[in-house]
């Protein structure tokens, strides 16, 4: 039998855990996949609390402190994962009342990136929010980095997905992007916008031919336009006109060195960016 | 990969930034004690142990492989170099502290720190037990020969430390001591000794400089068996201490890393007139317990050590000396494994006897590098004895009374090779004698060789003997300690 792949979203202690339920319930729905919620227990052994600056050592002073350490620890955890569980029981329902029909629920112990990308393989989308402002090197980054999946990242309250955008630049990322949005039907009923940014030249008119062709191919109607100027500002004011709900983009193409001393021009746009987007790796 | 890097980078550093830095001060303000009471234990000036524990504070946070660990100058190495100071002077121990340095990077990377594994609970226990043992009595010259109100003041300093956390915790209890105490000699006006009178204090940052030694063979010989105890005795401790600290923090630490990391700052440190360090248990704790968890703790520890004596040193000259004396015993009671003792009646008498064993030799030679020596040695007896214990030999007569088979399973190696050999019956009337070894292991050549013994006692007496199995015992025999991890070994092992 075959397993239907799941829609996982990835629920943390942000604000956005209602929004990212909202968007992975909606997918779900237009997928007819299963759903995952996932909360993940983070550890930090890295950070400490507790201000005890007292200095002095007594008698047993090692075996009473990690007694203590380990008392803290265990009174966290507790506390985390029923946390995670009274927000994972609450996401449920609202998933179900956001029209998904299969809606599971996972805790795990572990950091997210490593957590998701150990079950990305189940998984044919990846829900997560992002908060703004974003910096290098964060969080998000880090698990985006880490994933090979659709990445659909939630910046705000749900908003029907009626036009869609594709910022394509040729790249084997933004190629799959355009294969997504042409055969999947998350985007069946969506109005397609598809944007190339930069001057017009023998290159970029036969990668924008290649991109119509596929969905000629596969019989939807798009509309396909070239822009001059740099993507970064380009992108976010074509989608702003064109009042677009959902951008498909590819991701951190660069790596994380070339990023960080040349800026990564997927923070670039994220940052300036307030509409869902579907990162393609 | 990079990535990886950067990450890691971020979180050994800037994770934990507030409370690294309270933490790292309130250690600062223990090590100043500590490192001046070392110095004195060493036969130096006050300013070598101070230039150190900046040195390797500062040089550990960087590239050692235990964040939040505490490396300084300490009790353990000042002792091993008392002889040295003595006999040949300051500028031999800087030369010393260098080639512990280099000893103890090629240690890293031959990658000796696994060998930590054949140190037993019961030597870690004693070697700790010891150094608290060695502090304590180090601070006894403090304590001889005084008039009575050092004792009042080191009574009234301890009392300060232990009973002032229950005023506040905010404030180092050890720091408050220390003030009180000054502020109290200073007004009295109290004629007794203070950390001014054990010599210079720095007042400068530290410079680098080429130890002034003749570069001989003669000098080889002078620090070389110095330095390879300083190497021995540094790696244990800080091996130890990163255990330690792994544990209280729930993380890994790389050893190797440590190693080296450990090395590297005793060179710099040498270059920079300071003498040889290592981790310390007891800051440790203090760095875990006030809150430090990244190298930011460590480092911040250095750097507010040789701040506050570079421009407080005026201050700290006047401090006296039964203030350091009352810290430092703080210092030794918390490193004590109190429950150690208590441990005694419970734990297995070789378990006590190996404890007892570290901790003897190390305060009769001041030398921990012996002490935990004769510990794993004796750890090693006592685990071939009890392993020795694990050899069973049945016999019964088959063909009419004709033949004896014997069965023999468990360990043969040297430590049961002689019972192995008075276990059977030679002097039996008897045609043939069959020994089944398969599912006995021998060890050793000194296992095989009994069994040969065996063989040609019965011979001699005019017996027929076969030996069965002998494939499957001396698999063992062969030095490959990998056995364990090839597929089916657990079969193979389980199967004799």
């Amino acid at each position: 039998m075959m397993i239907d792949k799941k829609v996982l979203a990835c629920l943390g202690r942000s604000p956005l855990a209602d929004d990212v339920t909202d968007y992975a319930a909606w997918a779900a729905a237009r997928l007819s996949a299963p759903l995952e919620l996932l909360h993940v227990l983070e550890r930090h052994p890295e950070r400490s609390s507790g201000d005890d600056r007292s200095g002095a050592i007594g008698v047993d002073a090692q075996e009473t402190l990690l007694s203590k350490l380990s008392a803290d620890d265990e009174r966290h955890a507790r506390t985390l994962r029923e946390e995670g569980r009274l927000l994972l029981d609450r996401m449920r329902e609202r998933a179900r009342a956001g029209g998904a029909a299969h809606v599971d629920v996972r805790q795990r112990h572990g950091s997210l990136d490593e957590t998701v990308a150990e079950l990305e393989a189940e998984a044919r989308l990846v829900v997560m929010g992002r908060q703004m402002p974003l910096a290098a090197g964060t969080h998000f980054e880090q698990t985006v980095r880490r994933l090979r999946k659709p990445i659909l990242t939630v910046p705000g309250p749900f908003r029907p997905v009626e036009r869609v955008m594709i910022a394509f630049d040729g790249g084997i990322a933004s190629r799959r992007g355009v294969e997504l949005v042409a055969g999947s039907p998350l985007f069946r009923e969506c109005a397609i916008h598809l944007l190339m940014s930069g001057n017009e030249s023998a290159a970029a008119a036969r990668q924008l031919d290649w991109a119509r062709q596929v969905f000629e191919t596969a019989g939807r109607p798009v509309d396909t336009r070239l822009a001059p100027g740099n993507a970064g500002e380009v992108i976010p004011e074509v989608a702003r006109t064109q009042a677009i709900d959902l951008l498909v983009v590819g991701a951190y193409s660069r790596s994380p060195l070339a990023s960080l001393l040349r800026g990564s021009r997927t923070n670039v746009l994220l940052q300036s960016f307030p509409i869902p987007t579907l990162l393609m790796r | 990969m990079q990535k990886n890097v950067m990450n890691t980078l971020r979180q050994d550093w800037l994770s934990n930034i507030r409370n690294d830095l309270l933490a790292g001060l309130v250690v600062a303000l223990a090590l100043i004690p500590e490192a001046i009471a070392f110095s004195i234990i060493a036969g130096v000036d006050p300013q070598v142990g101070l230039y150190a524990s900046f040195s390797i504070a500062v040089i550990t946070a960087i590239v050692g492989g235990r964040p939040g660990m505490i490396s300084a100058a300490t009790g353990a190495m000042a002792l091993v170099m008392v002889l040295l100071v003595k006999e040949h002077g300051l500028q031999y121990l800087l030369a010393a502290t260098v080639l512990t340095g280099v000893l103890q990077v090629l240690a890293g990377w031959l990658r000796l720190g696994v060998l930590m594994r054949f140190v037993s609970r019961s030597v870690i226990t004693g070697f700790v037990n010891a150094l608290a043992i060695l502090i304590f009595m180090a601070q006894l010259p403090e304590l001889t020969n005084v008039t009575w109100h050092v004792y009042a003041m080191t009574a009234a300093g301890l009392g300060i430390i232990y009973l002032f956390p229950y005023v506040t915790k905010a404030v180092p209890s050890p720091l408050v001591a220390i003030v009180v105490l000054t502020a109290l000699a200073l007004w009295l006006g109290l004629d007794i000794r203070t950390v001014g009178d054990m010599g210079t204090l720095p007042n400068s940052l530290p410079v680098f400089l080429l130890p002034d030694i003749p570069l001989t063979f003669d000098t080889l010989a002078i620090i070389f068996p110095v330095s390879a105890t300083l190497a021995v005795v540094g790696l244990l401790e800080s091996m130890m201490t990163a255990s330690i600290v792994d544990d209280l923090t729930d993380t890994n630490s790389n050893k190797n890393r440590e190693c080296v990391g450990q090395g590297v700052a005793n060179i710099a440190t040498g270059f920079l007139g300071g003498m040889a360090g290592c981790a310390m248990i007891g800051q440790s704790v203090i760095n875990v317990k006030s809150g430090g968890r990244g190298r930011l703790s460590t480092l911040a520890a250095g750097v507010f050590l040789l701040l506050m004596v570079v421009f407080l040193g005026e201050w700290v000259a006047r401090i006296p000396m039964a203030a350091l004396v009352a810290v430092m015993i703080m210092v030794s009671i918390g490193t004590f494994s109190w429950a150690s003792i208590r441990n005694l009646r419970e734990h297995p008498k070789s378990s006590s006897v190996v404890m007892l064993a570290t901790v003897i030799v190390v305060v009769a030679t001041h030398d921990l590098a012996k002490g935990v020596l004769v510990g794993v040695l004796l750890s090693g007896f006592f685990f071939a004895g009890k392993v020795g214990r694990l050899l069973y030999i049945r016999s019964e007569a088959r063909d009419a009374g004709r033949v004896r088979h014997y069965t023999v399973t468990g360990q043969v190696f040297f430590a049961s090779a002689e019972r192995f050999v008075n276990a059977f019956d030679y002097k039996e009337v008897i045609d043939k004698v069959r020994i089944d070894v398969g599912h006995a292991h021998f060890w050793d050549i000194t296992a095989v060789s009994a069994l040969d013994k065996v063989v040609i006692k019965f011979r001699r007496e005019g017996t027929e003997v076969e030996v069965l199995g002998l494939n499957e015992a001396s698999a063992t025999l062969v030095d490959k300690f990998g056995v364990h991890d090839k597929e089916g070994a657990e079969d193979m092992l389980a199967a004799h």
